[in-house]
């Protein structure tokens, strides 16, 4: 496997990358529940701020944005929806549907908050270790009665270690369709089947080698956790965030 | 005293594939094993019942004198396995990550997996690589890495599955060591592999493979000469009657 997306752990010694995993997931719902509630121009600063956090710990934006191509035509769509349903004063008539000026903002605004998201979970995943995300969701879920934070945060170890290999698997699949000339075959459906056939089987058969792996080196539910201890760093860097958003939601 | 006894082993894959045929086998504790054969003789499936990795349909695998499918987490932590295949064995996202799986999951401590991590690292010259992410290394370094892995749960007895595929020479050379060494440390090792002139100077015994069965075993300077008729190469050492000879000198 050659260097796999954005979407991976990057080893580093940042502050991001030394702030406690529980701060981290916290710090995601407060930004998130914030840029829900900020105007836009509120929702512009949270965003310019994970930005420089991404540039902060040395992630080209130019190599997310070529990693997440394919998820353009979605926000297009979702903006094309929001800007044509609006009310409000009318910028331009297309084919007889009206875009307005409050569409327009409203559209660019979901889409902001969307992108604002993606690079959430791209900053978090690109500085947190999955142990740590284990030993968070673990400790997150043991006050609860009924469930098993040690079986949930196993099955998120899983999910984390899989998901680089089926992007990978679709991007080496996809490519050594394209070596072959699948492009020249116009028909949209005789090449979903060409690629999601083969995909699923290599998925399942790498699936099962990993799997195999693991319990070769007895994996289970049990077994020694990342410890977690949260610093003064977390603390102070959990009020600089709420100030931004209280700022961003409040006073923009 | 036998650490790994195999009697009467048979395997059939649920689409009707007969893959092992009444092996019998008993590997004594500190040997050097290669297990040789051509493609699809059975070699990988054999040593998949040596860790609980695959059970037996007939016959029994003892480990250690305990029945691998009664225990098998306790076969898998006296009986390391190497893979063929390095990329899917590796699960950290750090090299010190990955050595750290096995130990976590025996339930050490962080200070008794720290030390183990910084061991096998020396051993396997990957201390440098400490917090390199495993997806960038060359082939012979990630063959390393599984290695270290599996070194860190301290296993008695390791079982290499071809460990020389898609290594290039300095790769080879730097696994051969390896092995070697391993084994002048006490360890028992299992080598399967089709290309015996790098190992085979090394071995207290040679088994030969095909069609799921057992052909030859004994040691290698007298069955040696047999192999081509099994479809395995005869290291030109042999051929030309020269002995034994190291791959490394
Ligand atoms: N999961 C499986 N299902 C069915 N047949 C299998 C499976 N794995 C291996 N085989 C068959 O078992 C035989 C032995 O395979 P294997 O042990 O991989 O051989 P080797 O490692 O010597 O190349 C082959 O005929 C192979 O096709
Ligand atoms: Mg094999």
């Amino acid at each position: 496997m050659a260097e796999l997306t954005s979407f991976s752990y990057r080893p580093g010694i940042s502050l991001i990358h030394k702030i406690d995993a529980r701060f981290k997931l916290l710090f995601i719902v407060i930004i998130g529940l914030s840029s829900l509630e900020a105007s836009p121009s509120g929702v512009l600063l949270l965003f310019l701020f994970v930005v420089y956090g991404l540039a902060r710990i040395g992630i080209s934006l130019w190599q997310v944005a070529r990693d997440l191509s394919f998820f353009i035509f979605f926000l297009a769509f979702v903006f094309a929806i929001r800007a044509f349903s609006a009310g409000g004063a009318v910028f331009i008539n297309i084919f007889g549907m009206s875009l307005t000026y409050d569409g327009l903002i409203e559209g660019s605004l979901v889409c902001l908050r969307i992108v604002l998201m993606i690079l959430l979970g791209l900053l978090f995943t690109s500085t947190t270790r999955t142990a740590e995300v284990k030993a968070a969701i673990d400790w997150i879920l043991r006050p609860l009665p009924f469930i098993s934070g040690g079986r949930v945060s196993t099955m998120t170890g899983l999910m984390m270690r899989f998901i680089p290999v089926i992007l990978e698997q679709a991007r080496e699949t996809a490519s050594a369709q394209k070596a072959r000339s699948i492009e020249n075959r116009k028909n949209p459906i005789y090449r979903m089947v060409k690629f999601s056939v083969p995909l699923i089987e290599r998925i399942f058969y790498n699936a099962g080698r990993i799997s195999m792996a693991m319990e070769a080196r007895c994996y289970s539910d049990i077994r020694t956790g990342q410890k977690l201890s949260s610093k003064i760093n977390d603390w102070i860097s959990l009020l600089v965030i709420i100030s931004i958003c209280i700022i961003s939601v409040l006073y923009l | 005293m036998n650490i790994i006894e195999i009697k009467e082993l048979s395997h059939m894959f649920s689409n009707g594939t007969l893959a092992l045929d009444n092996i019998d086998l008993s590997v004594k504790q500190g040997e050097f094993i290669v297990i040789a054969g051509p493609n699809g003789s059975g070699k990988t499936t054999l040593l998949r019942h040596l860790n609980g990795l695959l059970f037996p349909t007939g016959g029994i695998v003892l480990v250690d004198g305990v029945s691998v499918s009664e225990d098998p987490v306790r076969a898998r932590r006296i009986v390391g396995m190497v893979f063929q295949d390095s990329d899917t064995q590796i699960i950290g996202e750090t090299v010190c990550e990955d050595v750290a799986f096995g130990p976590e999951n025996l339930c050490l401590d962080r200070k008794e997996i720290e030390q183990r991590i910084s061991d096998v690292l020396r051993i396997t010259g990957l201390t440098c690589l400490a917090d390199a992410k495993p997806h960038l290394l060359s082939g012979g370094e990630k063959r390393r890495l599984a290695i270290a892995g599996v070194l860190a749960m301290k296993p008695e007895v390791l079982a290499f599955d071809e460990p020389f595929s898609n290594l290039d020479h300095p790769g080879t050379k730097q696994v051969l060591k390896q092995i070697i060494e391993l084994h002048k440390r006490g360890r028992t090792i299992i080598i399967t592999t089709h290309d015996l002139e790098k190992v085979i100077a090394h071995a207290n015994r040679l088994i030969i493979m095909t069609d799921g069965k057992i052909a030859r075993a004994g040691s290698p300077e007298q069955i040696i000469s047999d192999t081509e008729m099994f479809g395995i190469k005869e290291p030109y050492f042999s051929r030309m009657g020269l002995g034994m000879i190291s791959w490394l000198s």
